[in-house]
C-alpha cells in the first residue's frame, strides 16, 4: 500500500504550552501520553522522589517527541481492513484474469493482471492457441485509456447532464416509438463480436424498416473482401516460403499484426547456417515496417501499386484474361526494372503452394484481387490462405449522408466512432448529422462529435465491459471486465439491447446467450466457467470457403487508378498512423510519445516526402508547407524519409485535433501536429489521391525526434549478413572490429586466462573464447544459483515497439511531453535504433533513396564491467549478486556521472517531476520561480504544502491507479534503467523459495521469469533466463555462432548479447546485393568480416595506420 | 594606533572554535542518538481504536498468528484481519462489551471498517516481503519483539536497514524449523543444538541477499 498518507488530525499529544515541567506532569493527556509511550515510567509519575528523576532524564525527550515538536515523529496512518473480505482475495498478490482486446475484425487475446480490484498490465494470454502471450502497441497502451481523466463519465442530453436512468430509459423508448424501425438508423464500427452480431440481427428483425450503416476511417476489412467476391483472407505466413506484400503492411498497419508478426518470425529464426529462411518481397510507396523488413523492395508511388501488381500477375498467373486486359490498361510504370517483376514472379512460382500474395487496406479492391487470383494461380488456397464467408455487410456512409440530405433520419444512434472529426471532408458530417431530428452516441471521449448529438452516453473501456470477440481464424475469445465501470459506461451491445427491447440488456446475459450456440454439448456452465478461464473457446473456426473464381474477374475489369504522380500532380497518401491510429488514441501519452517505428518522431504529424521530391520543391526538413487537394488545403512539416516513393505525399491521420468548449480532443491530444488529414480527405479518395500542388511557406516548425542520425556510419552495431554468407562463414558475427583481434590477446599459460590489467571482480563466470569458467563457489559477490542474461533476436525483430510500451507501463516510466523530447529527455528504459544503409554505388545524395534497414532494441546491458558503476560518487549503482546492475533510487542524487559514463546511453534522467507537473512549459514552474492567482507560489505553498501538486486533482488520482504497485516511482533528480524487471525476477525467486520452503530447491524454473519486454514480443526476439542454466533458453541462443556483444571492444561484458540478423536475399534479383549493405560499409571501412581475419582487405588500414602486424 | 579591540577578544577565535567543536560534537551525538529509527520507533505504541490485546489471544487462547494474518505466508502484506475475522468468535465471546463495539459496527454491512493505527511502516522505496521469510524459517518475534506478550502492540525493533543487514548478513541463528515460525514463545535456544543454523543455512540454500535489488526496487 503505497501510498500518499491521508491528512490526519492533530495528535493527541498536540502543542501544549506550560510554564514548568511539574505543570506538565500534572496534565492528564501528559499522564497518559507517559503511560502508552513509556509504560516502565509511568509508575515513577506516581511517586513524587522517583518523578523528579523521571522529569530530569526525560526532558529532552518530552521535548522532541510530541510536547514541544508535535510531528517529529512520522505522520500517522491508518490501515484500513476490510469488514468482510472476499474471498480468495489476497492483498499483495495479483490477479489474472483472461480477456481480449476487441480489434476492428479481430481479437488480442489478453492475460490482464489485476492489483486490488484494477488492472494494471495488459499481457498476451500464452495458453491461447498459436500465440505466444505477445501484444501490439495499441493494447499495451490501452490501459492508460481505461484511466484517462478526459474520458466521457456522464449520461447527457444536448450537453446537460442527466442521470443515467433517465438515458436508458430514453434508449427503451426509442424502440417503444419506433414501430417499423422507419427513421431509425445506426451507425457502427466494425467488430468481431458475434453478441453484437446477433443483436443487430435481432434488432433489424424487429424494425425490418432500420437502416444500419457501419464506418470506419481506416477499413482494413473492405478491400480485402470487395476484392475477394465476399470473402475473407486468413493468411498464414507460417506456412509460406516466399511472401509477397503489396502496399500491406501487415508488421505493422494491418489486421491482426500480432500474429502476422509471429508467423512471419517463424521463418525468419535462424539457429544454425543452413535454416529455411522465407523471404518477403515488398512493393509499396510509404516505408513501412514491412518494408523495413523485406529482403527486396520495390519503390512505386501508392497509386502505381496496382500497376506493379498486375505485372507481377501477368508473371505468375498467366493465362487469366482478366489479369492481360487490366495488363493493358495499367502498364508498369518505367521507372520500374521489369527484372524485379519478372524474378519476383518467378520466385512466387517456384514456390506453389507455400507463397502468399497478401494487398493492404489502402488499395482498392482491384489488387485485392490480383493477390486472390495469384494465390488461387500458385495453388496457395487452403494452404497459406483460406478464406471464410464475410459477415452481413452493412451500408456505407455515402448512403447514410443521402438519407440524412433527404431528412429520411428521425433518430440516429452512433455506436462508437467519432464522425465529425474523422468523416470525409466533402461529407461536411457536423452540418449533415445535424439534419438528424435525435442523435444518440455511445462515445468514450466527449469529442468532436459530442456537441452534435443530441443525447450522449459513456462507452464502457474494454476492461470493464462484457462482451465477446472471434479472433481471425474465428476461435471464440470473452471479453470480461476486470473493474466495475468507472464511470458507468455502458456497452454498444447493451445500447442495442435496450433499444430492441429485449429481455436481458445486461451484457453479461447477452454474451452468455450468444454463448449457448457456440457451446455445444456438456455442462454449460462448466464449459462457460472454462471459457472465462482459458480466455477462448476451441474448435469454434470460421467454416472454410472456396473462393469464387468469377468474382475476381468483374472487380478486376472495373478496376481503375489515378493517373501516375508528377511534380504538379503530386500524390497524397493518408495513412493510419502507427500510434493513433485513426485518431482514437491521441489522448494517450504514452502513444503520443511513443517514437513513430520508422521515423522515430513523437507527438506530430509530418509531411512524408523523397529525397528527390523534396529536392526538386527546394524544401528541408521541418519546412512548413501547404498542400492542396481538390481545393483543400493543409500545413504540416516536411519529413525527408528514406525510401520514400518519388512525387508522393505521406500524411498520417489522426493529428490536428482540437478542444473546443463543448467537445473536441482530451487536454494530451489537443493542438498535437500541424494539420489535420480528415480536412484533406475525401470520399473518392479515401487513401490515396493524385492531384495535390505544394508550396512553401517559408515557416519551419520545431519537430521532436529521438534518432536524427539513420547510418552507423561503418560501426558494426547491428551486425547483419545475407543466409549464403552465413553459412559459408559461420562466426562472421565475432570476426568483426576489435573482437576479430581477441586471437591475439595473450593467455596466460598458468591460469588458462588472458592476460588483464583489471579483472572485474564479476566478470568471473562467463566463458569468452579460451577463457575458463572461474569457480563460483570462491567468489563472495556472484551467485552460484542465478545469472541473468538476455538475448535479443535481429532477424526476428521487426521493429514494432510492443516492448517500448510494455516496459513503460510495466515499470511506471513517466512520459515528458514534446519540449522534453526535443533536448534528448525521453524517458523510454527501451528504445528500438532504427539504421539505414545505402548503397555506395550511388552518389551519396541518393543513398536514401533505396536503403536497407535494420532494427535494434537498445537496453541498458547490464555490463559486468559497468562504466556506470563505478563513477557513482554515492555508490547508487551496484551490481548485484546475479549479474544485475542494479539503481537504487533513493541513493541517487542527479549527479548524472553514470549516465556520461553509459557508452550505450540507456540511462534515463528525471530532470523534473513527470509524475505531479503536467507536461509542457509548466515543468520548468517551481514554488520559487512562479506565481498563480496572483500570488507568488512560495508564499501559497508555505500556507498549503499540498498545493505543490501543480496535476488538477480529477487527473492525479484517476492517472496513478495505473501505476504498478511493485515499481517505485521515480521523483525528480533521480536516474533510471532498465532494471530486467528485478520486481518480476525478485517475485519468481521469492516464490520459488516458499514453494521450497525448508528445502534448497531454490533454482527459478526456465520461462518462469519473463520480462515485460520479452512478454509483449509477438515474434519472441527477446529471451531473457538463467544463464547458469545450460538448458536454459537463453544459454542455447547465446551459444549460436552469431551471438555478438554491441561495442564488445570497450570490454563492458554485457549480458545482453545479440543474435546477428540473416537476410535472405534473391541473387536473380536486379537489386541484389551480396553483401547487407551496411556491412559492405564496414567492410570498406575496416575489413571483410567474412573472410578469415588475416586475408580480410585488412592489411590496408593497418598499413596507413602504420600498425605492426 | 589605539586598540580597536579590547584584550579579551583575542581569547574570542580559540574560544569560537572550542565552542563550535563542542556544539557540533552535541549536535551529532544528539542527532546520532535521538534522530535513528532505534529511538524514535522503538516503543511507539499509538492508541489504537480497539484495545486489542495479543497476550490475550496469542498466549492465553493460543491462537495462531496465521488465524488472522491470513495472507503472510502468500503475499508480501501481511494483513490485518476483517472485521469479519474478529466476528467469528466475538459473536459469541464478550459479545455485548463495549470495548468491541468499533469491531461489531464495522462488521455490519454497509459500513466502514476499523480505523487501525498502523504501527510497522517501512518507507515507500522499500519492498519487503513477508511470505519469503516466514515460509523460510524466521519466526515472527525476530522483527516484531514479544508479541505475545504485548498488551498493545508496540514498536519493538528498529527495523531499519542496520536491522536488516544484521540477519542478511548471518542469517543462520535466526532460522528456525518452518513449522516453530509462528510458535512465539519457543526458544530456539533451547531446542536446537548450536550448528542447526548455519546447517539449514546450507541445506535450505539460504541466500539472503545483501544488495541493493533484494529490497530496493
Amino acid at each position: 500500500m503505497k501510498t500518499i498518507p491521508p491528512p490526519c488530525p492533530e495528535p493527541e499529544s498536540g502543542q501544549r504550552y506550560w510554564r514548568s515541567l511539574d505543570d506538565l506532569a500534572d496534565s492528564p493527556d501528559f499522564r497518559q501520553w507517559v503511560e502508552r509511550e513509556f509504560p516502565s515510567g509511568a509508575s515513577e509519575l506516581k511517586d513524587p522522589i522517583a518523578r523528579r528523576h523521571f522529569m530530569k532524564i526525560m526532558s529532552a525527550s518530552f521535548a522532541l517527541a510530541g510536547f514541544g515538536l508535535a510531528g517529529c515523529r512520522r505522520p500517522e496512518e491508518k490501515i484500513l481492513p476490510f469488514s468482510k473480505q472476499p474471498e480468495g482475495y489476497v492483498h499483495g498478490v495479483p490477479q489474472y484474469y483472461a480477456t481480449a482486446m476487441p480489434t476492428r475484425g479481430s481479437a488480442v487475446p489478453l492475460l490482464v493482471k489485476s492489483h486490488d480490484g484494477r488492472p494494471t498490465k495488459v499481457e498476451g494470454n500464452p495458453d491461447y492457441p498459436d500465440h505466444n502471450g505477445g501484444t501490439d502497441t495499441f493494447t499495451q497502451a490501452s490501459i492508460l485509456s481505461l484511466y484517462d481523466p478526459d474520458r466521457a463519465k456522464r449520461f447527457t442530453r444536448n450537453g446537460e447532464t442527466v442521470p443515467a436512468v433517465e438515458a436508458l430509459d430514453f434508449l427503451s423508448n426509442v424502440g417503444r416509438t419506433a414501430g417499423q424501425g422507419q427513421g431509425l438508423c445506426f451507425l457502427l464500427e466494425h467488430t468481431s463480436s458475434p453478441s453484437r452480431l446477433r443483436l443487430q440481427q435481432e434488432v433489424a428483425k424487429k424494425f425490418p424498416q432500420a437502416r444500419w450503416f457501419s464506418y470506419e476511417p481506416v477499413d482494413l476489412q473492405f478491400g480485402a473482401t470487395a476484392g475477394a467476391g465476399g470473402s475473407v483472407p486468413f493468411h498464414k505466413l507460417d506456412q509460406a516460403k516466399v511472401i509477397l506484400a503489396l502496399d500491406c503492411d501487415f508488421i505493422g498497419d494491418e489486421e491482426d499484426t500480432c500474429r502476422h508478426c509471429r508467423n512471419f518470425a517463424k521463418g525468419r529464426r535462424i539457429q544454425k547456417p543452413g535454416d529455411p529462411l522465407n523471404r518477403l518481397y515488398a512493393v509499396e510507396g510509404l516505408m513501412t515496417l514491412t518494408g523495413m523488413n523485406a529482403d527486396h523492395r520495390l519503390r512505386v508511388p501508392t497509386s502505381s501499386v496496382l500497376a506493379g501488381a498486375t505485372a507481377i500477375a501477368t508473371a505468375a498467373a498467366p493465362g487469366n484474361a482478366a489479369v492481360t486486359a487490366l495488363a493493358q490498361k495499367f502498364p508498369l510504370p518505367t521507372s520500374v526494372d521489369p527484372k524485379w517483376i519478372a524474378e519476383c514472379a518467378a520466385d512466387l512460382a517456384q514456390n506453389k503452394g507455400a507463397s502468399v500474395v497478401l494487398a493492404g487496406h489502402r488499395q482498392p479492391p482491384a489488387v485485392h484481387a490480383l493477390a486472390a487470383a495469384i494465390n488461387a494461380a500458385l495453388g496457395n488456397n487452403g494452404k497459406t490462405v483460406v478464406y471464410r464467408e464475410a459477415g452481413p455487410q452493412l451500408g456505407r456512409l455515402g448512403e447514410l449522408r443521402e438519407l440524412l440530405n433527404q431528412g429520411a433520419v428521425s433518430t440516429l444512434v452512433i455506436l462508437g466512432s467519432n464522425p465529425v472529426y474523422s468523416a470525409p471532408a466533402d461529407f461536411d458530417w457536423a452540418t449533415t448529422q445535424a439534419k438528424a431530428k435525435t442523435v444518440v452516441r455511445l462515445g468514450y471521449y466527449e469529442d468532436e462529435t459530442f456537441p452534435f448529438c443530441t443525447w450522449h452516453l459513456p462507452l464502457a473501456h474494454y476492461l470493464e465491459s462484457w462482451g465477446d470477440a472471434r479472433t481471425s481464424d474465428g476461435t471464440l475469445a470473452p471479453v470480461q471486465p476486470l473493474i466495475q465501470p468507472l464511470f458507468g459506461g455502458i456497452t454498444e451491445i447493451e445500447v442495442l439491447a435496450r433499444i430492441g427491447g429485449m429481455d436481458s440488456t445486461k451484457p453479461h446475459d447477452i454474451v452468455r446467450d450468444t454463448f449457448r450456440q457456440f457451446a455445444g454439448q456438456g455442462n454449460f456452465e462448466e464449459t462457460w466457467k472454462k471459457f472465462l478461464h482459458d480466455g477462448f473457446l476451441p474448435n469454434t473456426i470460421y467454416r472454410p470457403r472456396e473462393l469464387a473464381a468469377n468474382a475476381l474477374g468483374n472487380i478486376l475489369s472495373s478496376a481503375t487508378a489515378p493517373a501516375a504522380p508528377s511534380k504538379d500532380s503530386l500524390e497524397v497518401v493518408f495513412h493510419r498512423d502507427y500510434k493513433l491510429d485513426d485518431g482514437r488514441w491521441s489522448n494517450n501519452g504514452w502513444l503520443q510519445e511513443l517514437p513513430d517505428p520508422v521515423t522515430k518522431t513523437v507527438w506530430d504529424g509530418l509531411v512524408l516526402i523523397s529525397r528527390k521530391t523534396a529536392e526538386e520543391f527546394g524544401v528541408e526538413n521541418t519546412d512548413v508547407v501547404e498542400i492542396e487537394l481538390n481545393g483543400r488545403k493543409i500545413q504540416g512539416p516536411v519529413w525527408i524519409q528514406p525510401g520514400f516513393a518519388d512525387n508522393s505525399l505521406g500524411i498520417s491521420l489522426g493529428y490536428g485535433r482540437k478542444r473546443g468548449e463543448k467537445g473536441g480532443a482530451g487536454r494530451v491530444g489537443q493542438n498535437v501536429g500541424l494539420y489535420n488529414a480528415y480536412a484533406l480527405r475525401t470520399s473518392a479518395a479515401e487513401y490515396f489521391a493524385v492531384g495535390a500542388k505544394l508550396t512553401k511557406t517559408g515557416r519551419t516548425y520545431k519537430v521532436s525526434c529521438t534518432q536524427e542520425h539513420g547510418s552507423m556510419e561503418g560501426r558494426p552495431i547491428v551486425r547483419e549478413a545475407n543466409a549464403e554468407q552465413y553459412k559459408e562463414f559461420p562466426g562472421f558475427a565475432k570476426n568483426m572490429d576489435l573482437e576479430a583481434h581477441s586471437e591475439h590477446i595473450p593467455i596466460d599459460p598458468k591460469t588458462g586466462k588472458p592476460y588483464m590489467i583489471y579483472e572485474h571482480p564479476y566478470s568471473g563466470y562467463r566463458e569468452r573464447k579460451g577463457q575458463v569458467a572461474v569457480d563460483l563457489s570462491k567468489q563472495m559477490f556472484v551467485s552460484a544459483i542465478h545469472q541473468w542474461g538476455m538475448s535479443i533476436d535481429l532477424s526476428t525483430c521487426v521493429g514494432c515497439t510492443s516492448c517500448v510500451l510494455a516496459c513503460q507501463a510495466e515499470n511506471n516510466v513517466p512520459i515528458v511531453g514534446k519540449d522534453q523530447v526535443s533536448r534528448n529527455r525521453e524517458m523510454h528504459w527501451l528504445r528500438i535504433d532504427r539504421y539505414w544503409s545505402g548503397s555506395a554505388d550511388k552518389a551519396p545524395k541518393e543513398m536514401i533513396d533505396d536503403p536497407q534497414a535494420v532494427t535494434q532494441p537498445m537496453l541498458c546491458q547490464h555490463c559486468e564491467n559497468a562504466p556506470c558503476e563505478s563513477v557513482c560518487p554515492v555508490n547508487a549503482t551496484v551490481h548485484d549478486e546475479e549479474g544485475l546492475n542494479v539503481m537504487a533510487y533513493n541513493r541517487c542524487v542527479g549527479t548524472r556521472y553514470c549516465s556520461n559514463n553509459c557508452p550505450y546511453k540507456v540511462r534515463r534522467f528525471n530532470f523534473f517531476d513527470y509524475n505531479k507537473h503536467p507536461i509542457g512549459k509548466d515543468l520548468y514552474k517551481s514554488p520559487l520561480t512562479s506565481s498563480s492567482k496572483g500570488r507568488w507560489n512560495l508564499l501559497n505553498w508555505l500556507k498549503e504544502p499540498s498545493m505543490h501538486h501543480t496535476v488538477e486533482e480529477d487527473q492525479w488520482d484517476l492517472m496513478a491507479l495505473v501505476r504498478n504497485p511493485d515499481v517505485s516511482v521515480r521523483m525528480r533528480g533521480v536516474m533510471e534503467k532498465c532494471t530486467f524487471c528485478v520486481q518480476r525476477i525478485e517475485g519468481a525467486k521469492i516464490a520459488q523459495k516458499v514453494k521450497a520452503g525448508a528445502s534448497g530447491d531454490v533454482q527459478v524454473p526456465d520461462g518462469t521469469i519473463k520480462t515485460a519486454c520479452q512478454q509483449a514480443c509477438p515474434t519472441d526476439a527477446i529471451v531473457f533466463g538463467n544463464q547458469l542454466d545450460p538448458n536454459s533458453r537463453v544459454s542455447q541462443l547465446k551459444k549460436l555462432q552469431h551471438d555478438y556483444e554491441v561495442l564488445g571492444f570497450l570490454d563492458t561484458r554485457p549480458r545482453v548479447t545479440y543474435l546477428a540478423r540473416v537476410r535472405n536475399p534473391n541473387p536473380k534479383m536486379p537489386d541484389y546485393h551480396a553483401i547487407p549493405l551496411n556491412i559492405k560499409e564496414y567492410a570498406d571501412k575496416q575489413g571483410n568480416p567474412f573472410q578469415a581475419h588475416h586475408d580480410a582487405g585488412h592489411t590496408n588500414s593497418h598499413a596507413q595506420k602504420g600498425g605492426a602486424h | 594606533m589605539p586598540n580597536v579591540f579590547p584584550r579579551w577578544t583575542n581569547r574570542l577565535p580559540a574560544l569560537a572554535l572550542v565552542g563550535l567543536l563542542l556544539v557540533g560534537t552535541a549536535a551529532t551525538a544528539g542527532l546520532w542518538y535521538y534522530f535513528t529509527p532505534k529511538y524514535t520507533r522503538v516503543g511507539y505504541s499509538p492508541i489504537q481504536p480497539v484495545p486489542f490485546p495479543h497476550s490475550v489471544h496469542v498466549e492465553q487462547l493460543g491462537m495462531d498468528c496465521r488465524y488472522c494474518h491470513s495472507a503472510v505466508e502468500k503475499s508480501w502484506y501481511s494483513n490485518v484481519p476483517a472485521s469479519q475475522t474478529c466476528m467469528n468468535c466475538h459473536n459469541q465471546v464478550l459479545k455485548d462489551d463495549p470495548r468491541l463495539a468499533p469491531i461489531r459496527e464495522s462488521a455490519t454491512p454497509g459500513s466502514r471498517p476499523v480505523e487501525w493505527v498502523q504501527i510497522h511502516k517501512l518507507p515507500d522505496y522499500v519492498y519487503f516481503n513477508h511470505s519469503v521469510h516466514v515460509n523460510r524459517g524466521i519466526s515472527c518475534v525476530h522483527c516484531h519483539g514479544d508479541i505475545h506478550k504485548m498488551d498493545e502492540v508496540y514498536h519493538a525493533k528498529p527495523l531499519n536497514m542496520t536491522f536488516c543487514l544484521e540477519c542478511h548478513r548471518n542469517p543462520a541463528p535466526n532460522l528456525r524449523p518452518p513449522d516453530k515460525v509462528t510458535d512465539l514463545a519457543w526458544d530456539p535456544h533451547k531446542h536446537l543444538p548450536p550448528d542447526w543454523g548455519a546447517k539449514a543455512k546450507k541445506e535450505w540454500k539460504v541466500n539472503a541477499s545483501q544488495n541493493c535489488s533484494a529490497c530496493h526496487r
